[in-house]
C-alpha cells in the first residue's frame, strides 16, 4: 500500500522555458513525455501508462540511418509501381536485392531506377510503364545494383 | 581470450564519398582539392595510377589532367562529415570499444575468439562498409594501437614479402596476430612511418642504423629511455604488443575552438579583414553553440603571405570577456576593434582566424557583479541563437548572418568545383532516372 501512495517523480523544467521551437527534429534528441495529470498525491493514474510520444516518420520510414540515402525521382519509367517525377526516394543499400524489388543501379554513369527481375533465369531490369523495354543485367554485381528503394514519398 | 587492437580507416577518403554519391565518377580518375582549390589532397586509386601525387599545386597539372580526362572537385566538407558520421555507426556494432581518432579512422578493440584470426572478421567487416556505404576501407589488425597502425599500413600494400605468401593475406585485411611471421612483417615497414615517432627520434634511428619496425622493437631499452625517456620506451612497448594507450571513446570536452582560412586573393582593406574576421567569429561561436560552452577569450591572429615579396607579417591579438559568452553579438562586439590594431595598410594578408579559449560548459556560469545579465534578457539571446542556428541548419549555412560578415565577400574560400550537399540537403539530392 506504501508504494501506491509515494508521489510521482516531477519533471522539473523552468519555467518558462526558454526552448525555441525546433525547426529540424534531431533524431538524437530525447523527447520528454509529459506528465498528464497533476502531481498531488494519492493514486496514480491508470491513463499514465499509455502516454504518447509523438510520431516520428524518420522512425517510421527509415530503418537503418546511417545507409540510407535520399534520392530525387526524374522520369515516368516507374509510374505502374506509384513512383512518379519529382517524388523523393528512401532508399536502403543494406537491404538485400533480390528479385521483385525495385532497386537503384548504376547503368552509363547514372542511378536508373527500375524494378529487379528474374526472367528466364537471368536477372534484368524492368520499367513499370509500357514504353520502357526490359534491361538485361550481364553482370549484376555489387557495384551495378546501389540500393533498395524502400519508401517513396509523393505529394498529392 | 587475448584484446585485439584494430586500425579501421577509408581509402582515399574524399574521393570515396565523392564516387559513392555520384555515378559519373566510378571507375574514372578523380582529384580532390584543398582550401581554396590549392593542392591536391585525395586522388582516387585510377588517378593514383596514373601518377598523380599528393599534394601537387592544382595550377601546375591542370593542363595535365584536363587531358587525361581526370575529375577535379573542391573540398565538400558537408558530404565527408555526413559520410564519416555513417561510418562511425557502421563500425560501432563490430568493435566492443570504439574511438574515432578522425574524419576517416577509427580505433577499436574486440576480444579474439578462439582460433585467434580475425581476418575473416575484418573481411566480413569490409564488405559490409562497402555494400552499404559504397566506401572502401582498410583493417589493420594487431595487440596496440601502435602495432594496429602497422597492420593497416601493411593492409593497404599490394605486394608481399618474400616468404610471406602463405600468410593467407587478402588486400584490405591484415592481422599481425594470425601471421605466422610478424618480424617478417614488421621489417616492411620504415622507421620513420611508425606511428607517433616523430622527426628526431627517426633521425636518430636512422644514425644508428635502424631502419625498420622490427629493428626499433628490438632495440635495448635502457639505450631508448636514455634518449627519449618513457614516451621512447611506450611507443616501443606497443612495438611489442603490450597495450599502453587506451582507446579514449569518450571524446573529452574541447579546450578551444578555431577557425582559420586562407583568402582566396589577398586582403589589403581594414573593411574585408573586419568581414573576414566576423565570419569565422560566427562560424566558432555556433560550434561553440553546438558544444555546449562559453567562451571567455577571443584571440584574433592575421598573417601576411611569406611569398608576395614585402616582408613577412604575423601577428595576433586577444580579449578577455567580462562575461563568458557564446553570443555572436557579443563575441563581434568584443573581437572586430582587434581587427583595426592588427591590420597593416601595406601588408596583404593570406590568411586570418579567431581563436576562443578558456571555454566553460554553458551549466556553469560565472555571473559579474558589474555585467548584470537577467535570466529572462539571457533566455531571449539564447532562443535568438537557437533560431539562427536552426535555419542555418535547416537552409544552408549563410541563410541568416550577421551584416558584418559582408554580402558578396571577394577574399572568400574559392570552391569553384565543389559536389552539392548530396546527402544532407534536399535540394541537392542526387537524381535517379526511372
Amino acid at each position: 500500500m506504501l508504494d501506491a501512495i509515494r508521489p510521482l517523480p516531477v519533471l522539473s523544467l523552468p519555467l518558462p522555458l526558454p526552448l525555441p521551437l525546433p525547426l529540424r527534429p534531431d533524431r538524437r534528441a530525447v523527447r520528454l513525455p509529459l506528465a498528464v495529470e497533476s502531481v498531488a498525491a494519492g493514486f496514480p493514474s491508470p491513463a499514465d501508462d499509455y502516454v504518447e510520444v509523438g510520431i516520428d516518420l524518420n522512425e517510421q520510414l527509415i530503418a537503418h540511418p546511417s545507409s540510407t540515402f535520399f534520392l530525387r525521382v526524374s522520369g515516368d519509367s516507374m509510374t505502374g509501381a506509384g513512383i512518379h517525377h519529382g517524388d523523393l526516394l528512401i532508399v536502403d543499400r543494406s537491404v538485400e536485392p533480390r528479385p521483385g524489388r525495385i532497386v537503384v543501379a548504376v547503368l552509363e554513369g547514372a542511378f536508373t531506377l527500375k524494378r529487379l527481375v528474374r526472367h528466364q533465369g537471368r536477372l534484368r531490369l524492368e520499367a513499370a510503364h509500357p514504353a520502357y523495354p526490359p534491361l538485361e543485367l550481364h553482370d549484376a554485381d555489387d557495384t551495378r545494383l546501389w540500393g533498395v528503394a524502400i519508401q517513396v514519398i509523393h505529394p498529392l | 581470450m587475448p584484446l585485439a587492437t584494430v586500425l579501421i580507416d577509408g581509402n582515399n577518403f574524399y574521393a570515396s564519398c565523392e564516387a559513392a554519391l555520384d555515378p559519373v565518377l566510378i571507375g574514372r580518375p578523380l582529384v580532390v582539392l584543398s582550401n581554396n582549390d590549392g593542392c591536391i589532397v585525395a586522388r582516387s586509386a585510377e588517378a593514383r595510377a596514373l601518377g598523380i601525387a599528393m599534394g601537387t599545386p592544382y595550377f601546375q597539372v591542370r593542363r595535365q589532367l584536363e587531358r587525361q580526362g581526370v575529375v577535379v572537385r573542391s573540398s565538400n566538407y558537408a558530404l565527408y562529415a555526413d559520410m564519416s558520421q555513417r561510418l562511425m555507426a557502421t563500425l560501432e556494432p563490430w568493435v566492443e570499444e570504439l574511438e574515432i581518432y578522425s574524419i576517416d579512422e577509427a580505433f577499436g578493440r574486440l576480444h579474439r575468439p578462439a582460433g585467434g584470426d580475425l581476418t575473416a572478421w575484418g573481411q566480413a567487416l569490409r564488405r559490409q562498409v562497402r555494400r552499404h556505404l559504397g566506401l572502401p576501407v582498410a583493417v589493420g589488425i594487431a595487440a596496440s594501437k601502435t602495432q594496429a597502425k602497422l597492420a593497416n599500413r601493411l593492409a593497404k600494400r599490394s605486394g608481399y614479402p618474400a616468404g610471406g605468401e602463405r600468410a593467407g593475406q587478402s588486400l584490405g585485411v591484415f592481422d599481425l596476430g594470425a601471421v605466422a611471421d610478424p618480424d617478417l612483417w614488421l621489417e616492411q615497414v620504415p622507421v620513420e612511418e611508425v606511428w607517433g615517432i616523430g622527426r628526431r627520434l627517426s633521425r636518430w634511428c636512422r644514425l644508428r642504423g635502424i631502419a625498420n619496425a622490427r629493428q626499433l622493437r628490438d632495440l635495448p631499452s635502457g639505450e631508448l629511455r636514455a634518449r627519449c625517456g618513457v614516451v621512447g620506451l611506450r611507443l616501443q612497448q606497443e612495438l611489442r604488443g603490450h597495450s599502453c594507450l587506451l582507446l579514449q571513446s569518450v571524446v573529452p570536452a574541447k579546450q578551444e575552438t578555431c577557425v582559420s582560412r586562407s583568402f582566396s586573393e589577398p586582403v589589403t582593406s581594414l573593411a574585408a579583414l573586419r568581414e573576414a574576421i566576423a565570419t569565422y567569429l560566427s562560424r566558432a561561436a555556433e560550434k561553440l553553440r553546438r558544444q555546449r560552452q562559453r567562451a571567455g577569450t577571443i584571440t584574433v591572429f592575421v598573417r601576411s603571405s611569406p611569398f608576395n615579396g614585402t616582408s613577412f607579417y604575423a601577428n595576433a591579438a586577444t580579449v578577455s570577456l567580462p562575461l563568458a559568452s557564446q553570443d555572436t553579438a557579443v563575441l563581434l562586439a568584443a573581437a572586430l576593434p582587434l581587427a583595426a590594431r592588427l591590420f597593416r595598410p601595406h601588408k596583404p594578408l593570406q590568411k586570418a582566424g579567431v581563436l576562443l579559449q578558456n571555454l566553460q560548459p554553458v551549466e556553469q556560469l560565472q555571473h559579474h557583479l558589474l555585467v548584470p545579465l537577467s535570466p529572462e534578457q539571457q533566455q531571449r539571446r539564447e532562443a535568438l541563437m537557437a533560431t539562427i542556428d536552426g535555419l542555418n541548419r535547416r537552409y544552408g549555412r549563410g541563410t541568416v548572418q550577421w551584416a558584418a560578415c559582408g554580402l558578396r565577400p571577394s577574399w572568400a574560400m574559392k570552391r569553384e568545383r565543389l559536389s552539392g550537399a548530396t546527402t544532407t540537403r534536399l535540394a541537392d539530392l542526387p537524381v535517379v532516372l526511372a
